[in-house]
């Protein structure tokens, strides 16, 4: 197949689109008012020592010295440093961003589990009990926002019913987190076979990963519902009628040419959850890299925001890639 | 005529004289203003085993309609109204879902026009064939795929074998207008109904299927309804012609009768627009659509285009009548033969 060549191509224009994506994002987050030296420095500083730490920052030069400074250091895959965790940004998005892929992943793949099947049964009988569970459903989770939900969740099973760890991070503070190997936890506890980090790290995920995989069904639902509606009603469904077949395997038919926008939302929501998540993040106190980098839009510290478009830009082009890999095998009239 | 009785040698079980009979058959499209738009009308007609009858008529004359309701299947938002359609022993009206599901595609198939948007998109055609014979014939897959080769070979597809996996889009309109007759004809139907099935597609390549359509439905013994708005078409290729028009039966004969004595103006209108002689073209032209002003359910639904309309006309509904043996016209004023 010519599907090798097909990903090297891809790969090759990845570089450009990152090139693109940094460009824009160092000048967006650089005409943010605010300047790091004046709030490191604290109020009291003098003007001759904000003067000298801006040089010492770089900022004293022109803003295409400043980019091509910070090209630079990214080649060497230096992508600064925070000023508020005085640490390189590289060091705390590799502890972060598992923490969030590992969140948002599950979270995604709740809100699959729920809005697919539900979608599909309210297509299979469009005027049946689950449609309308299902209207009910998409409706209620287009309203409610993520972070209230995620309140009523805890306030039901941690402060109630006491079913749920406390939301505070990501494992209990006596259990020994497992080494890094990837990050996420629940993946490193397994690796080191530590059942009680990973007991603990999955009980700590329930609830933010349930607030997730409920307020995102709701799209997945509505998509999996009216692609489905229109593959029934379309041509080729209503000739498969005509001609006797099934109805459960007309309906298997369509599935599968209403899978591609399916697809297209799930990776469009897993993208946009890496920093979407990030009012989740907070209230469950997770850590995550969104938390990290409104912290730093917040702070004007620069490095971290930076930092966090460029992993969840190259996050982003990955699953686009996956995504028109998945419409490669769906759909044969995609193939050349 | 001579009639025999020969009731004690019967050598063979005489054939049902009617392969489907539609009797009264009533289509209603619900409007906003509240009262039903009428798309077919009271209507009847009967076909006979490995009879081919043509129906004729205009874009909106009811005729797609007509056909998908026969399967119990009236475009949405239709609803079939009142009458029956005899089939088999049946009335499919009358039949459940799941009963008319055993019939559609098995015995009573239909080939639609527009192929290519009628093909999943997603399958290879080979096995959209096969599925037909798998789920009605009870076959397992290898026989399925066996069966469904047989049937691109039947409809003539050049290389059959390679074809089976091809998708809708890697076909011309010619050649998956051909997929769409294997997939109708894949389990023998008794009944054929081939709606406007040759309409997107050039003129030789219309002249093949036709052909191939009339030949494969005679060696299965099939009867059809032969739907098309090309009444030249018909000449060629059926026993009977009907002529329909706003939902009803205007004229029924065997096709000689017809080309050579059509009897209802609509009819000769109709041939007319197809004919090359200027003097018939230039008599019988067809008058501007106008406003509808005869109510169809109480006068002649031609009525208003008709240029030999008289005031009885919108008054009276003319009785589907029998001109001649077995040729009937709906029409107070039929032509004659000139």
């Amino acid at each position: 197949m010519t599907i090798l060549p097909y990903i090297g191509r891809r790969l090759l224009f990845i570089a450009p689109q990152l090139l693109g994506i940094v460009l824009v994002s160092f000048f967006l987050v650089k005409s943010i008012p605010g300047d790091p030296a004046v709030l490191m420095l604290g109020p009291t500083a003098t003007p001759e020592a904000i003067a000298s730490l801006r040089s010492k920052l770089g900022l004293d030069h022109s803003l295409p010295v400043q980019f091509w400074i910070y090209l630079k250091d990214l080649a060497h895959g230096d992508l600064g440093t925070s000023w508020q965790t005085t640490r390189p940004v590289l060091e705390d998005l590799v502890q972060r961003f598992p923490a969030t892929l590992e969140l948002v992943t599950l979270g995604l793949l709740v809100a699959v589990l729920i809005g697919v099947p539900l979608g599909l049964a309210s297509a299979f009988r469009e005027k049946g009990i689950i449609a309308r569970i299902a209207d009910f459903y998409g409706l209620g989770a287009g309203a409610l926002p993520d972070f209230w939900l995620a309140l009523v969740l805890i306030f039901v099973f941690y402060t109630l019913l006491q079913w749920a760890p406390a939301p505070l991070g990501r494992i209990d503070l006596a259990v020994i987190p497992p080494p890094p190997v990837t990050g996420m936890l629940t993946i490193d506890s397994l690796l080191a076979a530590d059942w009680d980090a990973f007991r603990s790290a999955a009980a700590h995920l329930v609830l933010p990963v349930l607030t997730l995989g409920l307020v995102n069904a709701g799209p997945i639902l509505k998509m999996t519902q009216s692609t489905m509606e229109k593959m029934l009603q379309s041509d080729f469904s209503r000739y498969e009628v005509l001609c006797g077949i099934p109805h459960r395997l007309v309906v298997r038919h369509a599935l599968r040419n209403a899978l591609p926008s399916v697809v297209t939302i799930i990776s469009v929501l897993y993208g946009f959850l890496i920093g979407g998540a990030v009012l989740v993040e907070i209230v469950f106190s997770w850590g995550g890299a969104g938390q990290y980098a409104v912290q730093g839009v917040l702070n004007s510290d620069l490095y971290p925001v930076l930092g966090f478009v460029l992993f969840s830009a190259i996050f982003s082009l990955f699953v686009y890639l996956m995504v028109d890999l998945i419409y490669l095998a769906i759909d044969p009239r995609i193939g050349h | 005529m001579l009639t025999v009785t020969h009731s004690f040698e019967a050598e063979r079980p005489r054939p049902a004289a009617v392969a489907l009979g539609i009797e009264r058959l009533r289509v209603e499209f619900p409007t906003v203003a509240g009262a039903p738009k009428v798309a077919v009308r009271d209507l009847d007609l009967s076909i006979r085993p490995g009879e081919i009858l043509s129906l004729v008529g205009e874009s909106g004359a009811g005729k797609t309609t007509l056909a998908r309701s026969i399967l119990n299947l009236p475009p949405s938002p239709g609803r079939v109204a009142a009458g029956s359609v005899r089939f088999g022993g049946v009335d499919l009206l009358q039949l459940a879902e799941r009963e008319l599901q055993r019939i559609r595609g098995r015995d009573l198939s239909m080939v639609v026009p527009n192929p290519r948007g009628e093909l999943n998109p997603l399958l290879p055609v080979g096995d959209q064939i096969a599925t037909i014979a798998r789920v009605h014939l009870g076959k397992d897959k290898k026989t399925a795929r066996a069966m469904a080769l047989d049937m691109l070979r039947a409809v003539q597809i050049p290389d059959p074998e390679r074809r089976m996996k091809a998708y809708p889009h890697e076909l011309s309109g010619g050649m998956a207008q051909r997929v769409v007759i294997a997939m109708a004809l894949v389990c023998s139907p008794k009944f054929i109904i081939s709606d406007d099935a040759t309409s997107g597609l050039d003129v030789t390549v219309q002249a093949q299927i036709l052909d191939l359509l009339r030949r494969l439905a005679i060696e299965r013994h099939s009867a059809m309804l032969f739907i098309t708005r090309d009444v030249g078409i018909t000449a060629h290729f059926c026993d009977r012609v009907a002529v329909i028009y706003d939902g009803e039966i205007m004229e029924i004969a065997p096709r000689e009768s017809f080309f050579l004595a059509p009897r209802h103006p609509y009819t000769v209108m109709l041939l007319a627009a197809f004919s090359h002689n200027p003097r018939l073209r230039r008599g019988w032209t067809v008058s501007e659509a106008q406003r509808r002003t005869v109510d169809a359910a109480v006068g002649c639904a031609y009525a208003d285009r008709c240029p030999r309309a008289q005031a009885v006309c919108r008054r009276v509904k003319p009785p589907l009548g029998e001109l001649a043996p077995g040729h009937f016209a709906r029409c107070h004023f039929p032509v004659e033969r000139s």
